[in-house]
């Protein structure tokens, strides 16, 4: 079997100014250097601030959006290379979720209209009989009710329209299922819900996901692996349980520093890592470096790559070497 | 949907007066027929002439609104003219209405170089006065009725080329237009079935509100001499008409005021209801009224 997603050194950039023509434009880096793996079955989580560029990276995995170099392979097949025909034919093996239920289903379309578009553009399930029943396989899949289908989507809640939008991902029987931030706009209670039903159809369908997050508790409760992102690099990526006990990267110990615990006492006596920018470090290769506590300045003469600190767990940090004296370098 | 605009419009005094004016002049337009009997079955748009004197003659039992130069059918030339009217500015609205919808949506959704070209050139139109524009058009092609309209909705459809490319812009960033492309949608559904239906709406009210002035600009070309022709039953060429007796007679300066005022008031009344009723529907629209 070919691998869902496999990207090496990925770069891309958007053009700030104007209209090419007319003004000069610049050329702002969004993505730089990324190589990402998601395995069959596996889901990945994507976590980072925001802006980080982790939406950015999951519309280049959907084909979505145009890169400048690298390699983007869904299923085997390079996305630079694919004809308009073979981009479609993709289209039936990876699908989205996106983050906000309230705009990412057309308001003038009922929800069986939204629900029937995938097989409209691909022409399946001509038939009207066979039509009807997947419909109702699907609803059902999504924790739906066949009487929901002809009712317009502000008739619904959040949650439920987060299942539409699951539900119309399905509609193509995807391999791969990217999820940018699905459950972030949502209630606590509901995101909950909507991550258990994530989860189950991940495992019933044999999905691999790539999941968006910017919370590491959703992250940890779905995904297997984690990367970790920051100004469009990834800076360590590990299984789940391992970069939670075991950050290496400053960063990442800073960001899990942030997550509350659910112990009020021992909340009380942790203390975030709160770390000022400090401009004059600006030109170092490791984007961290204006932020990092353990910030030297032979670091920047090292360019950052991923290396291996342990089984499956790889950290950018030019600093990792001396990782036992770290402290001893804080700021 | 429908129901609650229109329950709205009710509401609110200002835009029900619209309302009930815009409706009584499409009545007088459908039954025109009935209300002025047609003299010349070839056109009907061609005023009856009641002799050839001419000064105009006050109102009578004969002739209800009075006659204009050359005894020319005020009345006759009210009720035809409703019907010249809501012609000529259904058909130019509807006209514009589709040009400023291909050029703005095809701006918006190409851009880049299509969107630069479309929208300055649409900026030079909207640079002229287009009174001023209409009337060279109109004097090019040469006065009628159907150069008339070409004129009108050529300086017309800017304003909605601008509104919905603007609109299309909005939408077509939306996370549901990108969902459909992940689908694997391509350009004309994703324009069709997604951005239009969801764009679309703002312009037709601005069609709705135009109607009145580009009722009022024609009757400004009728009165140039650059619309419809003498004799023909056009609010415009009406007052065109009057231009000689505004004044009245010496030491009676209101002599002859129906031939102002009749035609004056009819598109005074029109303008006025369309202006009401349009300000009831940008009201109901507004978001910021919820």
């Amino acid at each position: 079997m070919t691998t869902p997603v496999e990207i090496e050194h990925l770069y891309k950039s958007y053009d700030r100014g104007g209209v090419k023509f007319w003004s000069r434009t610049e050329a702002k880096p969004v993505l730089e250097d990324i190589s990402l793996r998601v395995g069959e079955r596996e889901i990945l989580g994507l976590v980072g601030e925001s802006g980080c560029g982790k939406t950015t990276l999951a519309k280049v995995v959907l084909g979505l959006e145009k890169y400048q170099s690298g390699s983007v392979k869904v299923n085997g097949l390079e996305l630079k290379e694919l004809t308009k025909a073979g981009f479609k034919k993709l289209r039936r093996q990876v699908q989205v979720v996106f983050q906000d239920p309230y705009s990412s289903l057309d308001p003038r379309q009922t929800v069986r209209q939204i629900l029937c578009e995938p097989w409209d553009i691909h022409a399946l399930y001509a038939d009207g009989a066979q039509r009807e029943n997947a419909l109702r396989e699907l609803v059902r899949a999504v924790g739906l009710d066949a009487a929901h289908l002809n009712r317009y989507p502000h008739e619904f809640s959040g949650g439920q329209r987060q299942r539409i939008a699951i539900a119309r991902a399905l509609a193509l029987e995807p391999k791969l299922l990217v999820a940018d931030e699905p459950v972030s706009a949502l209630d606590v209670s509901v995101q909950a819900q909507i991550l258990n039903l994530l989860k189950d159809i991940s495992r019933r369908r044999a999905l691999s996901m790539l999941f968006i997050s910017h919370d590491f508790a959703v992250a940890r409760f779905l995904c297997d692996r984690i990367a970790v992102m920051y100004r469009g690099r990834v800076l360590e990526t590990a299984p789940a349980e391992e970069l939670l006990h075991n950050p290496q990267h400053p960063y990442t110990e800073a960001l899990l520093s942030a997550v509350p615990v659910p112990d009020p006492q021992l909340q009380k006596k942790r203390e975030p890592v709160e770390t000022k920018t400090q401009r004059k470090r600006g030109s170092c290769p490791c984007p961290y470096a204006a932020r990092c506590r353990y910030y030297q300045a032979a670091q920047c003469r090292v360019p950052l790559e991923l290396k291996q600190t342990q089984e499956g767990h790889f950290c950018a940090c030019a600093v990792l070497p001396f990782q036992k004296e770290k402290s001893l370098y804080a700021v | 949907m429908n129901n609650r605009i229109l329950k709205r419009i009710f509401k609110n005094k200002a835009s029900l007066a619209g309302f009930i004016l815009v409706a009584f002049f499409a009545l007088v337009a459908l039954f025109a027929p009935l209300l002025a009997p047609v003299h010349n079955v070839h056109n009907p748009y061609q005023l009856p002439q009641a002799g050839y004197e001419v000064t105009p003659q006050p109102p009578s039992a004969q002739h209800i609104f009075g006659t204009t130069e050359q005894q020319y059918d005020l009345y006759y030339g009210v009720v035809w003219g409703t019907r010249l009217a809501f012609k000529i500015g259904i058909t130019v609205t509807f006209f514009a209405f589709l040009i400023g919808l291909f050029l703005g949506s095809a701006a918006a959704y190409f851009g880049g170089a299509a969107d630069e070209i479309i929208m300055r050139f649409t900026d030079i139109v909207f640079a002229v006065p287009s009174l001023v524009l209409a009337m060279v058009i109109a004097a090019m092609l040469g006065p009628d009725i159907k150069n008339m309209m070409i004129a009108l909705t050529a300086v017309a459809w800017p304003s909605y080329a601008r509104l919905v490319r603007g609109d299309v812009l909005s939408v077509k960033n939306r996370d549901f237009v990108t969902a459909s492309r992940a689908l694997g949608a391509r350009g004309p559904r994703l324009l069709l079935k997604h951005i239009l239906p969801n764009s679309i709406y703002p312009s037709v009210v601005v069609a709705s509100l135009d109607i009145g002035y580009i009722v009022l600009t024609a009757a400004s070309l009728s009165f140039l001499g650059l619309g419809a022709q003498p004799g023909t039953a056009d609010w415009g060429q009406l007052i065109a008409m009057a231009r000689n007796w505004v004044l009245g007679s010496s030491g009676n300066t209101f002599a002859y005021w129906y031939t102002v005022a009749v035609p004056g008031g009819v598109i005074f009344l029109f303008v006025l209801g369309w202006n009401l009723l349009g300000d009831g529907f940008r009201d109901i629209l507004d978001p910021r009224q919820g």
